[in-house]
């Protein structure tokens, strides 16, 4: 941070939570690397020394994405469980999560980001569906 | 974990226009955050994926921190400042999480300490409970290009970089900062106040009653005029638009009776005309 915390009399509680949260930052290594993030940074114009804020901007998309992906997660396994017979299927499903489209576009849908393929008219109800979720 | 590929058709399309799917995915460091997310999609419990999902949450990953950069770049710039700092950076996030909402996005500048957020505390929340996934593959540094490219100039500045002309002049000195940082009113930057700090009460206090309640501070004389045969005549023995001169006594009774016969004459004339009327 710029300005200095320290400076105020008080022991808030506010600032010092965050300041522990900012030194936290510096053990935590976020996946996404920092050369990566100050690319994309510098890409659109964030200058900034200071690298616990490029912690910071790592950590919330890390969140971001680990967001979308549990919320696709949820999804795909909400279906298998409608379709489930066997238990045996249930544990052969279950070693094979696959992120599809589906799933995705579904859970960013509620995150303001549309993937949705356009509509169209087909021949066939069967005419363009994956072939993973054809029930044949 | 495996990547699996979609229908022949697809696939081949895939193969043939692979810079078609998404923004340039033969970018470098397209490639290298598509590695990042699918690490973050396995520790989350995906086992496989497919290749334009893996693409588009790559892509959405991307633009979600170019747009965090770019908001909190837009922040800093209108306060002034050329770098963002942690406050600018709280208010991009607030702005891409009203969306999905947080708790607090209601009374967010309502509140005496701004950086007391919802999101941060999600933030270190996520951090205290998730565990470390480190990249894959390290990543070269790319090389410092400013000692390569720097040439001795005979007489000028070591320290500026190569892309400023010698024959500019050099940077005005900027040493004596205690002095800019101090000023007239007791006015301080935005980021060191109390609605955002939480500073002690007594010094907001002082702030606001060191101004003298919106009044003016010199003492200034009551200014009358009216105007008369489309002339603007100050009645404060001040002619036309001079305002701030003032004259001397004597002139101004010799500009006082002057007025005050004419304002007879006029009076006369009115009645006249009134008798005239009636």
């Amino acid at each position: 941070m710029n300005h200095n915390p320290q400076s105020s009399d008080g022991k808030h509680d506010d600032d010092s939570a965050l300041s522990d949260f900012l030194a936290s930052l510096m053990d935590y290594t976020p996946t996404i690397p920092d050369e990566l993030v100050e690319h994309y940074l510098s890409k659109s114009g964030f200058q900034s020394p200071d690298v616990r804020l490029i912690r910071l901007v790592a950590v919330a998309t890390q969140k971001f994405v680990a967001e979308v992906a549990s919320d696709a997660l949820m999804h795909c396994k909400a279906r298998q469980a409608a379709v489930v017979k066997d238990k045996r299927d249930k544990q052969q499903k279950d070693k094979r999560l696959i992120l599809t489209m589906d799933d995705l576009s579904k859970s960013l849908r509620e995150y303001g980001v549309n993937v949705k393929h356009q509509e169209y008219f087909a021949d066939s109800p069967s005419t363009g569906i994956d072939p993973a979720s054809r029930e044949e | 974990m495996r990547m699996k590929k979609l229908k022949s058709r697809r696939k081949s399309n895939s193969l043939t226009h692979p810079q078609q799917e998404a923004t340039n995915p033969g970018d470098f460091s397209f490639n290298i955050t598509k590695v990042a997310v699918a690490q973050i999609c396995k520790s989350v419990g995906f086992g496989r994926s497919q290749v334009r999902a893996l693409n588009t949450l790559t892509l959405v990953a991307t633009k979600y921190l170019e747009t965090l950069a770019r908001s909190a770049t837009s922040f800093s710039g209108v306060a002034n400042r050329a770098q963002p700092n942690l406050l600018d950076l709280t208010n991009a996030l607030h702005d891409i999480s009203l969306h999905v909402g947080f708790k607090g996005a209601a009374t967010l500048y309502g509140d005496d300490c701004f950086l007391k957020s919802a999101v941060l505390e999600d933030l270190s929340g996520f951090v205290s409970s998730t565990d470390e996934i480190p990249f894959a593959k390290p990543i070269g540094r790319p090389k410092e290009r400013e000692t390569e490219g720097s040439k001795p100039s005979p007489g000028g500045n070591l320290q500026r970089g190569g892309h400023i002309p010698e024959w500019l002049p050099g940077f005005p000195d900027v040493s004596n900062n205690e002095q800019c940082n101090k000023r007239v009113n007791g006015e301080t930057l935005w980021e060191n106040s109390a609605s955002v700090l939480r500073h002690e009460t007594e010094e907001f206090q002082e702030k606001r009653d060191g101004s003298n309640g919106g009044k003016l501070s010199k003492e200034r004389r009551r200014v009358k005029f009216w105007i008369k045969e489309g002339k603007r005549v100050d009645m404060n023995r001040c002619r036309g638009n001079n305002l701030f001169s003032q004259s001397t006594d004597e002139e101004a009774e010799a500009e006082v009776e002057h007025k005050k016969s004419k304002v007879k004459q006029t009076l006369v004339v009115y009645q006249r005309r009134r008798k005239k009327v009636q």
